[in-house]
Order: C-alpha cells, then structure tokens, then sequence
C-alpha cells in the first residue's frame, strides 16, 4: 500500500514537471513577449528596452526557465510581469477565491446530485425521472454563458434581488463575497448536479439490478434499510471519481464563469496572464491546477480503496 | 414664552438649510484595468488609469465648455511676438493632497519629466516642441519652443500633462499625489480604489462624497453592473448595449460627438499604394454615409480622411461622396482596368472593424475591387499587423488637430502608419505652426486636411459618437468626453 502510494506520488511529480516545462515552452513560442504586451503600439526604442531589462527579458527562454525552476522548488515563486507584485500573494489570493467558490458550488452540488441521482434511480422512468433527466440534460447542455447571463438579467436587472456583477477586490476576506457569489454559485451548481445525478442514477439502477439485492429481496430485508445500507454504499463509489474531476474542474476551469461574473479566480487570471505574457504567473498557476488534478486523483483513488476492499488486494500477485 | 421658543427654532431652521451642502453620497465608476498589473497613478507612464488621475490631478489648461483652451492651474498666458516663448501663470493658494503649495518648481518638474527621454513616456511627442523652461519667480514660468507654435495651450490640454509635486516621481504611480478635487483614501487597481472629496479643492469642495472606482475588464459585465445599479456612470456604451437601455426612466444616455476614428490604412510605400491614383480610388469607394449607419449605428459623423475631430477649430468642410465611375477611371488610368485585388487585415480587437471590413468589400466590389477580409488574432495585433501588413485596420483617440496630423502623416512620426512620406505636406505643417494669425493658419490646416483626401493612404470614413450612461441619481455630469469633464461639479441624490 505505501509502495504503491510513494509510487503515485512518484508519478504525480514527474507529471507536474512535464506540465510546467510544456506549459513554459507554449506560452515562449507565442510572439511577443510580456513587454510588447504590455506597450502594445508603444512597443519599441528606450521604453521597450528599460521594460525588458527590468523584467530580466533578454536572456534566453532555457535560462529562464531554469532560474524559476531552482527557485520554485524552494518555495519562491518570484514577481508578476510589473517586477514588483510577489506571485505568492497574487495567486494565493486567487486561489482562495477559487477554493471558496469551489467550496460552495460543491457543498451546494453535492447533495443535491446524490438525492436528485437517487431519487430518478430508483424511480425509473417514472415522471419524476423524465422530469428531472430532461432538466438535466439541459443544464448540462446550455452554455454556462448563457444560463449565467439569463439568470443575471432576472433577478439582478429585472427583480434586483441579487446584485449581478462582483465588485469586491481579490484580496478581501471571503465572506465579503457574499451575496455576490449566490448567482456563481447557482450557475455551477446547475452545471455539476446535471453531470453528476446521471452518473448516480446510472449507477443506482446498475447496482439496484444486481444479484445481492434481489437474494435481500426475497430474504425479506424492508425496502427503504436495503437501499441505505446495502445499495447505496455501492452505488456511489463511482460518484468519487467524478466528484475529484468536478473539484480539480472547479479550481481552474471555470473561466467563463469568472469573466461574465467578474470574479476575481485562478482561472481568469490565467487568461489574463497568458496574454499579458506573464511567464512566471503563468508558470505558478500551471503548478497549482496540475497539482490539483493529480492530488485529487490519488484522493479519490485512495478512498476508493479505503472504500472497497476488493480493490486493496488488486495489486498484490 | 412659547411663542419666543418657536419663533427662534424656525429661525434657526430656515438658517441651517441655506447653509451651503457639504459633499455627500458616493459616485461608482468602472474601468478596465486594461494594463493589469501594470497599472500606475503616473499620468504620463504608459499604464497609467485615466479615471483616476483625471480626478486626482490637474492640468494647467483645460478644455472650456466650447473646447477652446481655458485656466485650470495656469490663471493665465501670454505669448511673444513670434510665439517662439510662452508665459504661464500660475494660481496662487492652491495646495496639493500632501498639503504643499504649488509653486513653479513642481510645474517645471512635471514637464521636465514628459520630456526626459530616459522615461520615454508616450505623451512625450506632444511636447516635443518644449525646449527649455526658466522659472521666472515663484508663479510663473516661461516656456522656449524650437519652433514658433500660436497653439501651445491647446497641446498642453493634453489629459495626461498633469501637475505632480516637484520630486514625487518614484513615489506618483502610487501615491497620486495632485491638486485634484478627490484624493485618494484606498488604492486597489485589481478591486475597487476609493477616493474621497478633497475639501480644499481650490475650485470649490466638490458635489460628492466619495468617488469608488471599480476594476470590470469585461465591457459585457461593466454594462450589466451599470444595469443592476453597481455603476453609476458607463463610458462608451456601444450601439447594440444601448438598446438595452432605451425607454427606462432609471438611465440617462447622452450622445458626444469626438473625434475618435476608426479606419483602414493603405501603406504608401508598397505597390500599388506607391501610385496616388490607386489610393484615391480605394478611398472614393467608401459610401461613408452608408457606413455611419452600418457599422456604428448611426452614432458618428462623416470625415472626408482628416483625422481632425469634428467640433475642432480647424477642420475642413470637404465633401466626399461615393464615386464608383471616378474610382474605376483612376484604376484604370494606373494600369488596372479590370479591378485589382486585396487583403484586408482586421481583428475583433476592436469590434466594429469585422463589420467595417465587410461593408467595405461590399462597396468595392462595385469598382471591381476585390477585398478578402482577413480576420487575424487580437493577440498581438499591434505587433504583427499595424504597420507591418499592406493593407490593416486602425483605430485612434481624438487628438488637437495640429498633433493628429503631425502624429499620424509627418514623415517622421513614430506612427506614421501609412509610411507617408509627403514633403510638401510636412512644409504645409510647418508653415501652420508658425503662422499667428489664426484665419491664415486655419486656412494652412485646411490646406493640409485638403491634400490628405487627395493623397492620404488612410481611409477614414467617420468618427464615432460616444454614448455615456448615467444613472438619474447621478446629476450635474457633463456632457462631454471625459478629459474635459468637471468632477467637482458632480452630485449624486
């Protein structure tokens, strides 16, 4: 279990190397450079040549590379593009906007899913299922853009219940957000919980058709005691692996919702910094989504296991 | 007894509410943040958020109702008999934030500091004709010019001249220090920046309270957050946004004339743009009334290829009808009778030029110009394909029209984007500066405006009206580009 465990991790660090020297080599192939970004029609003569010297611009792309590698394994991330914002606090700042809209959205999406993904498993094709899986399908189809635009202009613009846009700086305490982050929240919890409640139903209804339930069946076990104790620890084991994408999703993917909602996350910033070509917040961002997915992964792959005896013993000959 | 007690409490009443009201509410503006991380409170660094040193600082002329040169920290200017040298004097009892007076020195620093070519700052080739500045006593300072130039006030309404205290130039991106009418209490580029009413503004305290400034680098979130009452005032509110806001008593949109252009420019210096024949007849394809409607929605106003803005002093009145027959003749007379064909580059860097490319293919096509219309990557637009393509789009912000034509055609200017290179056109120019009389010197820049719309390799067909969204509670705001707004006149209910 430890070997196999030391050998994931293994892994996972060689995976996030290759993701940051790929990621580094991307970004330097893009023309231009975080100076010409920056002066766009003033790009030339002094002013182009002080800003590259300040930003350390005129050595090679490998030097470069390497310098922030040796100083990113001791924990320095460096400066923004401007030489003076340290990266630390810039991105840490995102990424708590980040986490606590994740934490949110999941706390919101989570529950819901399992009991929506319950309910139409169990009540297959009934119309409580047609219902719900219709719904479903058209959460998960609409665009995020969309939805999110439609659910401002009703209840920000029209009913004025919700305030639309949020105005709060990046670096403020989280509860700050609050109660501009109910309509982000909706938003990804729509697109989640659709995603989500198939799977669960899915799932359900396989685990529901299964050998051991039927002989519970006929043993007489009440229905309701079945379902809980017997059918459900089953059925959601397949739910954790996508619950792990949907949170390593939500840390760095949620671009549109950031950009339309103007909140301040890692992903937007991602964006921004790819075209401001602002290597080194670029660099440090690849490294936390990379992380993200390849800590969540072997989370969910350990409780799994932790889950599911029958996976403890798959790799012992 | 009773009687006394009323009659005095009235009294007292009727007194406190003629008292003069004390700056009240907070007034919310968005910006950009179009430099990111870049962003600074220096008026002349490259970076600098115009929303905010607009109200924290001051020039020392600034544009009056009728776009004429008026005082703000300059009361007064005069010049000598050859407008070779130019006095200034400065307002006596106006003190900046940090509560030093303004005196010379800092006048002298601020300028010296636009045209220091160690900084480079981009508003530099405003000044370039400042050769040297002597300080006369402690209000007053004389500028030497290396040419004689009547309209020096005029460019030194520029928005980024701002006044700075002498020696505050490593500490101004920050702290943005002026004499402006707010000053700054939080500054938080990526969030929200508060600034607070400056009592002592020596133009009166102003109307509001505070002044909150919010970064929204999306124009689609800007216009919902204005919708939703986050904003209180929206600049450039495009055609299609503005539907949106028609018919509601809860926003006032207003409709500003600039100078502001959009147009596509033909490089002089590459066949078959060398010949002036096929560059007039390229432009005389273009139903610029047509695209007003087309392409901006109505809200802009013709220009027959001057870049000089509409309610300038010194534009011509040239008129420049469609002329499909004229342009096929003069292809034809340069060696392409049956129509030639091009490329032309756009990005949706700024939305209305896809549309403009378009529209233009449409009208050229009746001439036999064949137009591809290239859609190219925003990314590094400015870097790849201005100045560098044949044929590209191009987008200007208004300038005085002496500068738009010396920034934009001198033969030597950074951004000559079309390589025109027309001595007599520069002498044209030079001529103008000198002259002092203003109807001859008027009649030079007509002269010049005149031989662009024969030779010029840019098309520019309109300039744009801007529209500018306020909330009603939001009263007492100027109608006007925000360069020449009064902040302290504004109130909020």
């Amino acid at each position: 279990m430890t070997k196999m465990l030391t050998r994931r991790v293994l892994l996972g660090f060689f995976t996030i190397i290759i993701v940051s020297i790929i990621i580094f080599t991307g970004v330097e192939l893009l023309p231009g450079d975080a100076c010409t970004a920056f002066l766009d029609r003033d790009a030339f003569g002094k002013l182009l040549e002080n800003c590259r010297e300040n930003l350390g611009l005129n050595r090679s792309g490998l030097v470069r590379y390497f310098e922030w590698a040796f100083a990113a394994l001791q924990g320095d991330l460096g400066v923004a593009a401007n030489g003076t914002t340290s990266i630390g606090e810039l991105v840490g700042d995102r990424l708590k906007n980040s986490l606590f809209l994740a934490g949110c959205s999941l706390s919101v999406g989570i529950p819901l899913a399992i009991f929506l993904g319950v309910l139409t498993g169990l009540k297959r094709d009934k119309p409580i299922d047609i219902i719900v899986s219709t719904g479903a399908i058209f959460a998960m189809t609409i665009p995020e853009f969309v939805s999110a635009t439609i659910l401002i202009l009703i209840f920000s613009v029209w009913l004025g219940w919700l305030p639309g846009i949020v105005v709060v700086s990046a670096s403020a305490p989280v509860q700050d957000f609050f109660p501009e982050i109910i309509l982000p929240v909706v938003v990804l919890a729509m697109v989640m919980t659709a995603h989500m409640l198939r799977m669960v139903r899915s799932s359900v209804i396989d685990v529901m058709s299964g050998d051991y339930v039927q002989m519970a069946t006929l043993k007489g076990v009440p229905y309701w005691r079945l379902v809980f104790q017997h059918a459900l620890p089953n059925a959601l084991l397949p739910a954790i692996n996508v619950v792990a994408l949907t949170i390593a999703w939500l840390v760095g993917g949620v671009v549109v919702i950031e950009v339309v909602f103007n909140y301040p996350g890692l992903g937007r910033m991602m964006i921004d910094a790819i075209s401001d070509r602002d290597l080194p917040v670029v660099q440090a961002i690849a490294l936390i989504v990379g992380s993200a997915y390849v800590g969540v992964n072997l989370a969910a792959d350990m409780l799994t296991m932790f889950l599911n005896p029958r996976l403890r013993t798959m790799y012992v000959k | 007894m009773r009687k006394i007690f009323l009659a005095t409490s009235m009294l007292i009443l009727g007194m406190s509410s003629s008292v003069w009201a004390a700056p009240s509410g907070t007034l919310k503006q968005a910006h950009d943040l179009g430099f990111g991380e870049n962003s600074s409170l220096d008026p002349i660094s490259k970076g600098r958020v115009f929303q905010m040193t607009d109200k924290l600082m001051d020039r020392l002329v600034r544009p009056s109702t009728d776009g004429t040169p008026g005082p703000d920290l300059a009361e007064s200017w005069s010049a000598n008999a050859d407008a070779t040298v130019w006095t200034f004097n400065i307002r006596k009892g106006v003190k900046f934030h940090d509560g030093s007076s303004l005196n010379a020195d800092d006048v002298m620093y601020s300028f010296t500091r636009v045209l220091d070519p160690e900084i480079a700052s981009p508003a530099r080739s405003a000044v370039k004709m400042i050769d040297t500045m002597r300080k006369v006593d402690s209000h007053t300072v004389e500028f030497s010019l290396n040419t004689p130039f009547a309209d020096l006030p005029l460019t030194l309404m520029d928005y980024r001249l701002r006044i700075l205290p002498d020696g505050s130039g490593d500490t101004i991106a920050q702290t943005g220090i002026g004499t402006g009418p707010f000053k700054l209490q939080k500054l938080d580029f990526q969030g929200t920046t508060t600034l607070v009413a400056n009592e002592d503004y020596w133009g009166g305290a102003p109307g509001v309270a505070k002044v909150e400034l919010i970064a929204i680098p999306e124009a689609q979130a800007r216009l919902q957050a204005f919708m939703g009452g986050q904003l209180d005032i929206l600049y450039r509110i495009t055609e299609q946004q503005k539907t949106m806001l028609d018919g509601s008593n809860r926003y006032n949109v207003a409709q500003v004339p600039t100078g502001n252009w959009r147009g596509l420019v033909f490089r002089t210096d590459v066949e078959p743009y060398t010949d002036a024949r096929v560059r007039k007849a390229m432009r005389l394809v273009a139903d610029r009334e047509a695209l007003v409607q087309l392409v901006q929605g109505g809200a802009g106003n013709v220009a027959c290829d001057s870049p000089v803005a509409p309610n300038d002093q010194y534009r011509a009145n040239i008129s420049c009808p469609q002329d499909i027959a004229q342009a096929k003749a003069l292809l034809a007379e340069a060696g392409y009778p049956d129509g030639i064909e091009i490329d032309v580059h756009v990005a949706t860097l700024e939305p209305t030029w896809p549309t403009l490319g378009v529209a233009y293919q449409a009208q050229a096509a009746e001439a036999g110009i064949r137009v591809n219309v290239v859609q190219t990557p925003s990314d590094g637009y400015w870097n790849r394909i201005w100045m560098k393509k044949d044929i590209s789009a191009t987008r200007w912000k208004e300038r005085p029209a002496d500068q738009a034509l010396h920034e934009i055609y001198l033969s030597t200017a950074k951004w000559n984007e079309s390589f025109f290179k027309d001595s007599a056109f520069d002498e044209l120019l030079a001529t103008a500066r000198r002259e002092l009389n203003f109807e001859k010197r008027k009649a030079l820049y007509v002269k010049a405006q005149e031989h662009l719309y024969e030779n010029a390799g840019t098309l520019i067909p309109y300039t744009v009206t801007m529209n500018i969204g306020s909330a009603s509670r939001v009263k007492n705001l100027d109608t006007a580009i925000e360069a020449a707004v009064r902040w302290h006149l504004v109130t909020v209910d």
